[in-house]
């Protein structure tokens, strides 16, 4: 173990976390707006938009990502539709994120009690504001762990987007790796780079847990 | 709303067919083919890809590209008038991003094979690709590439490098066990770790990873393989970029660039043929 290898790539491995940290971040915040929109549609009370709904999330949630990927950056081009190498990665992150992400918010509006809404009726609130006041704070709290861990997921399962050309941490790490002839010390950095983000990511969701339940106890 | 997009669908369709229409009639296929040259002096930029996993041919050395490949093309563009620019894929993305249009030429080294001249357009070979093997350096018991038989080789799945060591144990003792990686740096790892005995690749590969970690690694001479020779790859139909590569590759040759390219890379220099040779495997 030579740790000189990874102090000499500590510029390079830091450029490689932030294309990981913009890539995944752009797939998650795009991936959660698709994934609300799915969401209303999966619980909608109109059949063919509940069935749109549920077609997208089977569709992109059993497709895997590589495939995806490769699909929008090379199948695509033989339609003459040229998708540059950064949107296809953002895009198939997103595509595929948005599908977990539907599946988890309607996990959570499942999860909140029936009389929650019964309960809103009765008290004479008006129909979106027992949406906007009662349904969905309650939601989104019970949808923070498991969104947290699907944006875990997302920003490890993004180094997939090397195969369309975007130098993101692992790749990086491979390049390292080939360079020195050294790969224990070059995946140990990227690893320790991951390991940095996510646990950034988890203190964020506890954060957000906590202000949410403080907001839930006023 | 659904209205202007069915006319969008519409309007595509007809193009679309009217395309294939004058492909039928007047070749298409060719005029775009000759395209590709046309479109890179008109833009100024030669768009390549290259996987940049590949020392001493593709390197990328804290992000900044280099490498035989690098230099190569630097001075193969500079003879075109154009400027190269470099695209770094894995290397199972670069022939179908090439396919796909992504970029111009592939700079990845590519072992001349009958099986991919069907599918490919050459340029005269760029360096020697004869497959060898490499051993720990402390390791007596391989002296010669026959010593390699009862033993584990690794390479690099899907390379023509593997395929011939695959071919190899017919003239053994022994069967040897081939163990194949998603990439070199795997096979050179396992060596390392001594989970191998061996691994496979090109001569100039093998001979750079053993200079860059001579306490560890060591080439097994003579290399086993039949000769062979990498060059690059343009999409089939690109026949006017090959020629204009090929002119620039053989000037580059001539005028003694070549020559000091490799003694950079390699540290000695080697003949390569003028012509796209006759592929033996």
């Amino acid at each position: 173990m030579k740790p000189e290898v990874i102090l000499h790539s500590f510029g390079y491995l830091t450029q490689a976390a932030g294309v990981t940290i913009a890539v995944s971040l752009a797939g998650i915040v795009i991936g959660f707006v698709i994934g609300a929109l799915v969401c209303a549609s999966r619980v909608s009370r109109r059949a063919w938009l509940a069935r749109l709904g549920g077609a997208y999330v089977s569709v992109f949630r059993g497709v895997p990502l590589l495939v995806q990927l490769l699909f929008i950056y090379y199948f695509l081009a033989e339609f003459g539709l040229d998708v540059p190498a950064i949107v296809a990665a953002v895009g198939g992150l997103a595509l595929s994120s948005a599908a977990y992400q539907a599946e988890i918010l309607r996990g959570a509006l499942n999860a909140v009690p029936r009389g929650q809404a019964e309960a809103a009726v009765a008290l004479g609130f008006a129909g979106s504001d027992i949406w906007r006041r009662v349904l969905l704070p309650q939601a989104l709290r019970i949808s923070i762990p498991p969104l947290i861990n699907e944006f875990i997921l997302l920003l490890k399962a993004s180094s997939l987007v090397s195969v369309v050309g975007i130098a993101e941490l692992t790749r990086v790490s491979m390049n390292i790796a080939s360079l020195t002839y050294r790969p224990l010390e070059a995946y140990v950095g990227g690893g320790l780079f991951y390991l940095a983000i996510n646990l950034a990511l988890a203190g964020f969701g506890a954060l957000a847990e906590r202000r949410l339940a403080a907001d839930g106890a006023r | 709303m659904m209205h202007s997009d069915k006319i969008t669908v519409t309007r595509r369709e007809a193009l679309k067919t009217g395309l294939a229409a004058g492909a039928l009639i007047g070749g298409t296929r060719l005029a775009l083919a000759d395209d590709t040259l046309a479109e890179i002096k008109k833009r100024g930029e030669l768009m390549t890809a290259t996987e940049m996993q590949f020392p001493p041919f593709d390197i990328s050395d804290n992000g900044v590209y280099k490498g035989l490949d690098r230099d190569l093309v630097d001075a193969v563009a500079k003879e075109m008038g154009v400027k190269a620019s470099y695209l770094d894929l894995p290397w199972t993305s670069v022939l179908p991003g090439l396919e796909a249009k992504k970029f111009d030429l592939c700079i990845a080294p590519v072992t001349i094979t009958k099986e991919r001249m069907k599918r490919y357009a050459f340029t005269v070979p760029i360096a020697d690709a004869t497959a060898a093997l490499m051993k720990r350096a402390n390791d007596a018991s391989i002296m010669k590439p026959e010593d390699i038989a009862g033993k584990t080789v690794g390479g690099q799945k899907g390379t023509s490098q593997v395929e011939q060591l695959k071919a190899f144990p017919a003239k053994l003792s022994k069967p040897v066990e081939v163990k194949e990686y998603v990439d070199n740096n795997q096979s050179y790892a396992d060596l390392a770790a001594g989970r191998i005995d061996a691994s496979v690749n090109s001569l100039p590969n093998l001979a750079y990873a053993a200079q860059q970690r001579s306490d560890t690694f060591a080439v097994v001479l003579p290399a086993f393989g039949q000769p062979t020779y990498f060059s690059w790859v343009a999409r089939l139909d690109d026949k006017s970029l090959i020629d204009a590569i090929n002119a620039a590759i053989l000037k580059v040759e001539a005028d003694g660039t070549m020559a000091k390219i490799q003694k950079t890379w390699f540290g000695q220099t080697m003949d390569l043929p003028k012509t796209v040779p006759e592929p033996s495997i």
